[in-house]
């Protein structure tokens, strides 16, 4: 509801195109959903299990469904059939059958081990191993995109329901005043001296924190800077005349907050949303480089900068990442400078 | 109320002076004086007196005191190192030669040790060695004031008591009897200089600095702190002309700096600011040790075997656990663990696998027993006949709609590398495995109160096995305990029970082999991999005896054996053989100016390399 009165707003359309005019935030907006979406679909794109393939007249789709024993395409082992095997042996056969595998043939937890040889290998286009293996012989592509799915939507996770918290008590404490902002102030000012990252050092030592626990910890300590600015919001749409209004028409107080002064101040929340993405993926990754983060093997870009930074002799791992990350949080940083441009009360007419 | 703590206070510490001044023991009659100077010296008569020798640490220590809180860091075996015992095991051929006794002696009842003391023996503030040293040192480790419960317990515990017969002769008594090659490791402690020592009551503070005599071949003289540490030689040693300290212990002093990063240390070493670096991890030897220094015989480098205790390193299962605690599937378990891969594929085939349970332990090693190797096949069949013959659309195999699905448990990153590849091998026989990573002093908790499936982890013990903690069943089933695979077996208990008590040396071997076997026939413990070498990098410069290593290492610093290790410098039986070569430290410099070159050199010792 609140999308599609924003939508009919003159407004924002205006908003909405002078985005658009600003034209390296604009095309990185395109680009990183773009990347975002294709992540969803990584399976297909990176991945050791085949996207096609029929054999002996039966076709076949891998990626999605349940695993497919080695027994079926005819090898002698019951565990999950290896696909470039596979599609070795289709070739060698040449019989008509046939197979699709995806760009990178290597998922992000498979150990690519050689006789002869020792991990961590360089990049080859022969091996398919575009940015080379890590240290016990993992694709670093491979663990780069599904690092980046990881660290993205542990982002957007983590900012939605920071932003939930943060938000909310924040215009609680505006639209309320009194007794209700000064016990949260001083809460607030204890709470945020609580070092942070100690904490979370302590908990995942004694306990092996998952996806969502991870994202429990950094909100109990990362909703609170959204606060002050709502806050500040609040208490100067509070004293305007369509909130007295809302209320002489008997609206509730939830629905003043949410309904009538909300929408109003979301341009703060839009400008910060971008910078908080951006601060997430550095906490994942951080936390991951310390080793206080996802369980391994998870494939995670902090890891893959620990395993870099500790092998600098295999500069593709520690390059990769740091190349892949700052393309990543560049971008970001532009969105969100467009979109404080494009929010901006002072409507700067030019950009540049 | 005040008054009856005033009493309380000065009753205990007059009990503590009671316990250690014992009432004039006479010395049992006929007892049989031992003592050995036939054994071959492992010093080197070539070695030469002098030089600086620079190595780091990567903290300070904590505190100088080696016990008490802080205590336990690695600066410990330093400290350690510079105490000499009564006894010691001589590092070749592990018979007991002279220290600070020149003699000793066995009761009948295999409970005490007498010992005579060296009448040279000398503490480094000029003081001579008395048996009321021992008698201190027995009651301080007793004492609340160290604040130090283990120390409590196993002075308590394993120790009876002390009896002194004049200014040279004293006793100690074992609580448990145990064989004579064994008992001069609990009953031959170091002495604690007692005339130091005047009020213990605030031990931890008081002594958190002090600088405590002792009876080694150095003694701190310069501490910075939370910059360097340096030990200088004694020059008027009161052992420098024993046989068996003599042409040890060669180079003036030994300079401890604080570099706080292993790459950053290394980068040192390549500078020659540091004498020496441990390159046993293959990554070191293999990658960072190479380049020009190497190539023209700058640093050299040395892979030297040992036949020290190995730590039980493998899987520890949990019996408690329902999917464990059936045969097949920790058989299974077994078959499926491709150990062999990590080996060979990430660390470069440089470990031994382990066969049995206790490696290093010479003739208690039992030799028949090979671990089971990796067959896929047998592994099916194993998990199979269990009834785990269902596979789900995960890969994982079910039985009744459970997954078989086990955590692992392990405190350390850097096996992380190695149980990934082991995930992805035990995957192909349906067995899923979640890595459990927790801090390691947590993880060994964890594992303490049982709450693993199978414990990634091992176990240092002394230089002889020990079963009773970790297999016998009055150990199962509780928090708190060391029977980490909640062993609970009639059989295996007799066996302990068995060894426990056996006095003479065939019989504890016949029975070690057969416990070991009965833990290979149960699988509840499955072997992984044995480091039995030390490998480091050291400048030309330094100077090695021949063979460069010993058969077992010294006592203060656990297992190392290497004369480089990390207390090589210091320790009483295995420390000290290295020197410096002075004109050759200059000659090297010279020449890495000058561009001039020499043969490199890569040497791998087998001298004390154990058949597997």
């Amino acid at each position: 509801m609140i999308l599609s009165r924003l939508n009919l707003n003159p407004l924002t359309v205006k908003k909405l195109q002078r985005f658009k005019s600003i034209r390296r935030g604009y095309y990185s907006f395109i680009i990183f959903t773009v990347l975002v979406l294709l992540s969803c679909f990584a399976e297909l794109l990176v991945n050791n299990r085949a996207v096609l393939v029929q054999y002996q007249g039966e076709w076949y789709l891998p990626t999605y469904g349940a695993v497919i024993p080695g027994t079926t395409f005819g090898f002698d082992y019951q565990y999950e059939t290896n696909y470039r095997e596979l599609q070795n042996k289709i070739e060698r056969e040449d019989n008509g059958d046939f197979i699709l595998m995806p760009l990178v043939p290597f998922n992000p937890y498979e150990n690519d081990l050689r006789e002869g040889e020792y991990p961590p290998f360089p990049p080859s286009l022969e091996d398919k191993h575009y940015l080379g293996t890590d240290t016990i012989g993992r694709d670093v592509l491979s663990r780069l995109v599904y690092g980046f799915r990881t660290a993205i939507f542990f982002s957007l996770i983590l900012l939605v329901v920071s932003y939930l918290v943060g938000v909310s008590i924040g215009a609680a404490m505006g639209y309320f005043g009194g007794l209700f902002d000064l016990l949260f102030q001083r809460i607030i000012e204890i709470w945020s001296n609580i070092p942070f990252l100690y904490v979370i050092m302590i908990i995942s030592s004694i306990m092996i924190p998952s996806f969502f626990t991870l994202i429990a910890i950094i909100l109990v300590f990362g909703w609170i800077q959204m606060t002050w600015y709502m806050r500040t919001v609040t208490y100067k749409e509070k004293a305007r005349e369509y909130v007295m209004a809302a209320k002489a028409l008997g609206a509730s107080n939830s629905r003043v907050i949410f309904n009538h002064i909300l929408p109003n101040t979301v341009s703060i929340i839009v400008t910060f949303i971008p910078f908080s993405i951006a601060n997430g993926i550095i906490a994942l990754t951080s936390l991951d480089y310390l080793g206080f983060g996802l369980p391994a093997p998870t494939p995670s870009w902090g890891e893959l900068l620990a395993q870099g930074s500790n092998n600098l002799e295999s500069i593709w791992i520690v390059s990769s990442v740091i190349v892949a990350m700052t393309i990543i949080l560049v971008m970001v940083t532009f969105i969100g400078e467009a979109v404080r441009e494009a929010f901006d009360p002072k409507k700067h007419t030019t950009y540049e | 109320m005040k008054l009856l703590d005033k009493t309380i206070l000065l009753i205990i510490p007059l009990a503590l002076v009671l316990s250690g001044t014992p009432s004039a023991a006479t010395l049992p009659e006929n007892i049989e004086w031992l003592t050995n100077d036939a054994d071959p010296v492992y010093a080197s008569p070539d070695a030469k007196k002098g030089g600086t020798l620079n190595w780091f640490l990567l903290s300070f220590p904590l505190t100088l005191r080696h016990v008490g809180p802080d205590a336990n860091g690695s600066f410990r075996s330093m400290i350690l190192g510079n105490h000499m015992y009564p006894v010691a095991a001589h590092p070749n051929t592990l018979n007991l030669i002279p220290q600070l006794a020149t003699h000793w002696a066995y009761s009948d009842d295999n409970k005490t040790m007498y010992f005579r003391l060296n009448p040279k023996a000398r503490w480094s503030d000029g003081e001579r060695v008395k048996p009321e040293d021992f008698a201190f040192k027995l009651d301080l480790m007793r004492s609340k004031d160290i604040v130090d419960p283990w120390y409590n317990t196993f002075y308590s515990e394993e120790i009876d008591k002390v009896e002194i017969y004049d200014d040279h002769t004293f006793s100690v008594t074992s609580r448990q009897p145990k064989p004579r090659d064994e008992l001069h490791a609990s009953v031959g402690f170091t002495p604690l200089p007692s005339h130091f020592f005047k009020d213990t009551k605030n031990f931890v503070q008081e002594y958190n600095w002090k600088i405590v005599p002792n009876t080694g071949a150095y003694q701190i003289s310069e501490i910075k702190k939370g910059k360097h540490i340096v030990y200088s030689r004694k020059k008027d040693w009161w052992a420098k002309d024993m046989k068996y300290f003599k042409n040890r212990f060669n180079v003036d002093r030994v300079k401890f700096t604080v570099i706080r990063d292993v790459n950053l240390a290394w980068e040192h070493f390549k500078k020659g600011k540091l004498d020496s670096f441990d390159i046993t991890l293959p990554l070191r030897w293999h990658e960072k040790a190479t380049g020009p220094l190497f190539d023209k015989g700058y640093i050299k480098k040395l892979w030297s075997y040992h036949g020290a205790p190995q730590a039980s390193g493998g899987l520890w299962l949990n019996l408690d656990n329902p999917i464990l605690k059936d045969r097949d599937v920790r058989l299974g378990i077994a078959h499926a663990f491709n150990i062999d891969k990590v080996n060979e594929q990430v660390l470069r085939g440089d470990y031994v696998r382990k066969q049995t349970m206790m490696t290093g332990f010479g003739d208690y090693t039992n030799t028949d027993l090979r671990a089971r190797p990796y067959d896929l096949d047998k592994a099916n069949a194993y998990f199979d006949a269990a009834g785990w013959d269902q596979w789900g659309a995960d890969g994982i195999r079910t039985k009744g709609g459970q997954r078989l699905s086990l955590s692992i448990t392990y405190g350390s990153d850097t096996h992380t590398p190695r149980l990934v590849v082991l995930k992805e091998e035990f995957r192909k026989a349906g067995l899923e495995l979640n890595l459990r990573k927790l801090d390691s002093a947590a993880s060994f908790k964890s594992v303490r109160e049982k709450k693993h499936d199978i414990w990634w982890g091992s176990l240092i013990g002394g230089r002889w096995p020990q079963y009773y903690g970790q297999f016998h069943s009055s150990n199962a089933h509780k928090t708190q305990t060391n029977n980490f695979t909640n062993t609970d077996d009639p059989e295996l208990d007799k066996l302990i029970e068995a060894y426990r008590s056996a006095m003479t040396h065939d019989e504890r071997v016949r029975l070690s082999w057969e416990i070991q076997e009965r833990i290979y026939e149960e699988s509840s413990w499955i072997p992984r991999l044995d480091t039995p070498f030390e490998r480091i990098a050291y400048w030309r410069w330094l100077k090695l005896p021949e063979p460069p290593g010993t058969l077992i290492g010294g006592v203060s610093g656990g297992l190392g054996v290497f004369p480089f290790d990390y207390d090589g410098a210091f320790d009483s039986s295995d420390g000290g053989l290295f020197w410096i070569d002075k004109e050759l430290k200059k000659e090297t410099k010279k020449a890495k100016k000058a561009g001039k070159t020499f043969p490199a050199e890569t040497r791998i010792d087998e001298t004390f390399k154990q058949a597997s």
